[in-house]
């Protein structure tokens, strides 16, 4: 049985017969003309759903997943504002039509039904992905279907608060604008949620500013899998620091009074709000999904019986808005409309190669007023007596201090964030100082919860700011990055470059602390980073070089707008002696601040030609401590440091490595989706012949005396360079 | 059954040739009669003894009391002419003073109401005048789209309007055009800044305004003071505006229809090329109408239609073309052998 027809035909047969579902009078601020505009809406939205399943059938359309039964998100759309930023749920096609009505010259019918074609037309995201969003309407693209937006919704409401404080250069929203994020019962059970959530709560209750409106489309079932009566309800209308307000969502009348109710609060006070609107979902959950094959048809058809648009046809009715008559003849003229814009749209151009589907992987770059370089004097004043520190050698923790201090001096929209970065400054010093120097503003401590740190990061940015949020341990990133993942990376891809979160997370990893932390203070896996398209890794190896490259990494977000992993490797941060205690060899001087170390450079020790060493981190340092062995083996060695680790800079690497008979892959990863795979890859496709690797095993790190042995060390490096280059004579 | 969205023209369509189009075209002597009352009460001339005028004057034809009553109602007779029995009209636009035709059209007012806002606005814009329009084409001949040539004319422009003592606006984005409101050094300074093309442009506008530039807020006051709100009512079908914004019956308040219409549109730029960009994309019609007399905004409609890629339009070429097929996507009324496809 076609359910989609079914409910049309119930529409029309019902309203024709004046059989409407019985309901509240109509009340409250909503006036007659608004109130058509929504049922307008919502009839558009219905149409369009309808539509798109007949353009699959003749396959020029790819996207059945409606919006049915929750046509009364258009009123919630009415009562906020067009630069009120929404993070939206992928059924809020009605919300997106409504919102457009309230900016004139939008063409809404034709946007989404080149969406549904995947036209490269299509104004958001090119045809690239079937999602709801518009730079005009500030509706960022999202997929939600996990709920992963409302971390960054967290984030970008924190940023109007921090705004009025600093105002970025390149500032979105307005000083009095909300956020306003929605999703559905079931994944309002995912952790994501659940810890954007709590951290809005956690942060309205120690009165921070946030306003945030989140709304929970609460149409009981996910999927197949039905939410507990009364849980929404029962887990949201007493939590701290979040007011809660509920309304019938097939009610537009109720929907637009407690949406308006909820938007004033959360605009006069600041603070967030939880909006639950009980609505129905119609047609199951996608074209394939047959809801009858898992619930009882009388439950079904309980539902369709209160298909919203014939509860609005009632109420437009009784508030003397519009005659049942006219909205049968609004429903059907906006059908006959939708299908003759979709003949049009499905001719429109499609995306067919893979350059076209990339073209907008990273972001375009941005003009930014020239930041002025902070004088001497205005240095002295926020760094003072460490001025004369910095005339000798320090170690690297000491050095990327002061790298943050300068660039925080000389860009006024850095704001870091994260564990213990603040009061503390950081577990192992980094960032020490600085929220003393800056203000606890611009060096924020969050509560545990990496997903809500890079959300606040992620959000910070959507409104100009340049954030650099801090993973206190690579392990701890496991758990949240499908925030960089899902949703960092795909911004420019699922808006055509038009949305944009430039930032640098700075993240604390790898192995070689001695004797201290095991797994989850020596995590040695960069794979999870390694593969997300447009994302930027760089890994340093002394104090100079993490300077110069942490520069460039805030320089390449702040003017590229691209998205950054600054991997710091703990064990290196305290790093003094390279062969024996007291030589102070790995202790560099911090280098002037206009020097960089460029997006793809990699560094060389050395000219040997017998071995190349190709490695990075602890690598780096062990292979330097090999390197004077071998050479006294009469080896002659380089020692080549990668630094940028995706994109693999393999062009520099193949020219550092050329002249070198052997090549040694040193790698502290592991063995199995370690970095090293991709070198042996790299230079078996550039015909080098004699090349091994050095790699971690794969197991997790031990603690205790043998937090090492699981990883490459001085002796194991060169046991393999002579076995190699023995080899090759 | 066509579906057909209407376009109702503005200023400079009734010209030499036009002469006698009231008296040729126009289906109801009562309404006419009516519009004639209620000039002979503010002491104007008649449509009749103006349309059946002996000779074409320019300064008395194209003067704003004169122009926009002719205007109005040769293109709102011309609307009353459409056979809707194979006509379905889903939409009406306008160009400028097109807006308040309009309003009528789509039943916003009533002929005569429509009329009386049309006329006296025209009376107000001749009692005030202030500043003029100049019309320059950034399209080349064969009606190739040109954005960049537009945003350095709209650069241009930003750049003449902050010099000392001149004033200048973008009065109308007309197709391939661009139509540009100011005053005198305004004007003068834009002209002596652009290179002449195809031996007219810079075009200065006779009779014109600065229309559609906050020169002419007071007569935008002015409106608001002599017209009543309740003029207006709830149209039958949608109207588009001067913003692309789509007027759906039932769906707005009276209050903000006659804002936008005696203030909004009278004193901001007036996006005739976004109105037709709307009514393709929004409605699909099988037809564009051009309402009214002359043949002038066709090319405009059509300029506008390949501004939007609509339907593989990308020059004058492939828009002759479709005209000189079966299925024209253009009928013009003030053309004999247009009019014929939609009466």
């Amino acid at each position: 049985m076609d359910r989609v027809k079914l409910v049309h035909e119930n529409f029309l047969r019902r309203v024709a017969q004046g059989d409407l579902p019985q309901g509240l009078a109509p009340q409250g601020p909503l006036t007659k003309g608004q109130a058509v505009g929504i049922f307008r809406s919502g009839c558009l939205s219905r149409a369009l759903d309808r539509v798109s399943r007949a353009m699959q059938a003749r396959g020029t359309g790819y996207y059945t997943i409606g919006s049915s039964g929750h046509e009364g998100m258009a009123a919630v759309a009415a009562a906020l504002r067009p630069d009120d930023m929404a993070f939206l749920h992928y059924r809020d096609a009605a919300f997106q039509i409504e919102r457009a009505r309230q900016v004139p010259g939008q063409t809404i019918t034709w946007d989404m039904l080149l969406s549904f074609a995947c036209s490269s037309e299509e104004p958001i995201s090119g045809g690239r992905h079937k999602v709801l969003g518009s730079k005009t309407l500030n509706i960022p693209p999202q997929t939600s279907t996990i709920a992963s937006h409302l971390p960054k919704a967290v984030g970008a409401a924190y940023s109007i608060g921090l705004a009025r404080r600093y105002a970025p250069e390149h500032q979105a929203l307005s000083k009095d604008a909300i956020v306003m994020c929605s999703f559905g019962d079931a994944s309002a059970n995912h952790s994501t949620a659940q810890g954007a959530l709590n951290t809005a709560g956690w942060t309205s209750y120690q009165s921070s500013p946030l306003p945030l409106l989140f709304v929970c489309e609460d149409n009981g079932i996910g999927i197949s899998t039905k939410t507990p009566k009364g849980w929404i309800a029962a887990t949201y209308s007493d939590r701290p620091g979040l007011k809660y307000f509920s309304a019938n969502g097939l009610d537009i009348y109720d929907t637009f009074r407690a949406a308006s109710e909820a938007a004033d609060y959360v605009r006069r006070h600041r603070k967030p709000a939880f909006l639950h609107l009980n609505l129905v979902r119609l047609y199951g959950h996608a074209g394939a999904d047959l809801a009858t094959s898992y619930l009882p048809k009388g439950e079904v058809e309980a539902e369709e019986a209160n298909d919203p648009l014939l509860h609005s046809v009632r109420l437009l009715g009784e508030a003397g808005a519009l005659p049942p008559e006219a909205a049968l003849s609004i429903y059907q003229d906006t059908e006959r409309r939708v299908e003759a814009i979709a003949a049009q749209a499905e001719t429109r151009p499609r995306l067919h190669d893979a350059a076209g589907v990339m073209e907008h992987l990273i972001p375009p770059p941005r003009s930014n007023t020239l930041s002025v370089r902070p004088d001497a004097n205005a240095r002295t004043a926020v760094l003072g007596d460490e001025m004369k520190a910095m005339q000798s050698p320090q170690i690297m923790s000491r050095l990327i201090n002061w790298t943050l201090a300068d660039l925080m001096l000389e860009h006024e929209e850095i704001v870091l964030m994260g564990e213990d970065v603040g009061r503390k400054g950081g577990v192992y010093g980094v960032t020490q100082k600085l929220s003393k120097r800056f203000g606890r503003a611009r060096v924020i401590d969050t509560l545990l919860d990496e997903q809500s740190i890079l959300g606040l990061g992620i959000g910070l940015a959507h409104n100009g700011f340049l954030p650099m949020p801090e993973i206190q341990f690579l392990a701890y990133l496991h758990n949240a990055e499908d925030q960089l993942r899902g949703e960092a990376a795909t911004l420019p891809f699922f808006s055509k470059g038009q949305f944009t979160n430039p930032m640098v997370v700075r993240i604390a990893g790898l192995g070689y602390q001695k004797g201290f932390g095991g797994h989850f203070h020596n995590d040695n896996s960069l794979a999870v980073l390694r593969d997300i398209p447009g994302l930027i890794l760089a890994v340093p190896s002394n104090g100079a070089d993490a300077a110069m490259m942490l520069r460039e990494c805030v320089r390449l977000a702040r003017e590229k707008q691209r998205l950054v992993v600054f991997l710091e490797p703990i064990a290196l941060y305290p790093m003094r002696d390279l062969h024996e205690a007291g030589d102070g060899l790995w202790m560099r001087g911090y280098p002037d601040p206009d020097a960089r170390i460029g997006f793809g450079e990699v560094g060389v020790d050395g000219d040997g030609d017998d071995l190349a060493i190709v490695t990075f981190g602890n690598g780096t340092y062990l292979s330097h401590q090999a390197k004077k062995v071998l050479e006294k083996s009469g080896i002659a060695t380089r020692v080549i440091d990668t630094r940028w680790l995706s994109p693999l800079p393999e062009a520099a690497l193949i020219e550092a490595i050329e002249g070198a008979r052997n090549v040694l892959i040193v790698d502290e990863t592991r063995r199995s989706g370690g970095v090293a795979e991709a070198m042996m890859a790299l230079f078996a496709e550039n015909g080098v012949r004699s090349m091994a690797r050095v790699t971690a095993t794969d197991s997790f790190i031990a603690t205790g005396p043998a937090y090492g042995a699981t990883m490459p060390s001085r002796e194991s490096i060169i046991e393999a360079a002579k076995a190699l280059v023995e080899k090759s004579r | 059954m066509k579906r057909a969205v209407v376009i109702c023209p503005g200023r400079g369509t009734y010209n030499k040739s036009e002469l006698g189009y009231l008296a040729r075209h126009f289906p109801d002597a009562d309404l006419l009669g009516a519009f004639d009352a209620q000039r002979a009460e503010m002491g104007q001339e008649s449509l009749v003894a103006l349309d059946q005028a002996e000779k074409f004057s320019l300064a008395k034809h194209t003067r704003g009391d004169n122009a926009s009553a002719l205007i109005f109602a040769s293109s709102l007779g011309d609307f009353l002419s459409i056979d809707r029995e194979s006509i379905e009209v889903v939409a009406v636009t306008g160009n400028s003073m097109g807006w308040y035709t309009t309003l009528a059209c789509a039943g916003a007012a009533s002929a005569e109401d429509g009329f009386r806002i049309a006329n006296t606005m025209g009376q107000l814009m001749q009692d005030n005048l202030t500043g003029g329009q100049v019309v320059y084409p950034f399209m080349g001949p064969e009606w190739e789209r040109a954005p960049d040539r537009l945003d350095t004319l709209m650069a241009t422009v930003g750049d003449i309007a902050g010099r000392e003592g001149c004033e200048l606006y973008p009065s109308i984005h007309l197709g391939g055009m661009l139509v540009l409101a100011g005053n005198e050094a305004g004007l003068k300074a834009f002209e002596a800044a652009v290179e002449p093309v195809q031996g007219r442009f810079p075009m200065r506008l006779g009779n014109h305004a600065a229309f559609h530039s906050p020169l002419l807020a007071h007569v935008a006051k002015a409106g608001r003071d002599t017209l009543p709100v309740s003029l207006l009512r709830n149209p039958d079908v949608p109207m588009i505006d001067g913003r692309g914004e789509v007027w759906w019956p039932h769906a707005f308040e009276m209050a903000d229809l006659f804002d936008y219409t005696l203030r909004t549109q009278v004193i901001e730029t007036y996006d005739f090329t976004r109105a037709i960009t709307v009514a393709a994309r929004e409605f699909a019609p099988d037809l564009f109408i051009v309402a009214g007399p002359g043949n002038t905004l066709g090319g405009a409609v059509a300029q506008s239609l390949i501004c939007a890629d609509w339907q593989g339009l990308d020059g004058k070429g492939a828009f002759v073309e479709r005209q000189e097929s079966e299925d024209p996507i253009l009928a013009s009324m003030g053309l004999d052998d247009q009019r014929g496809l939609v009466t």
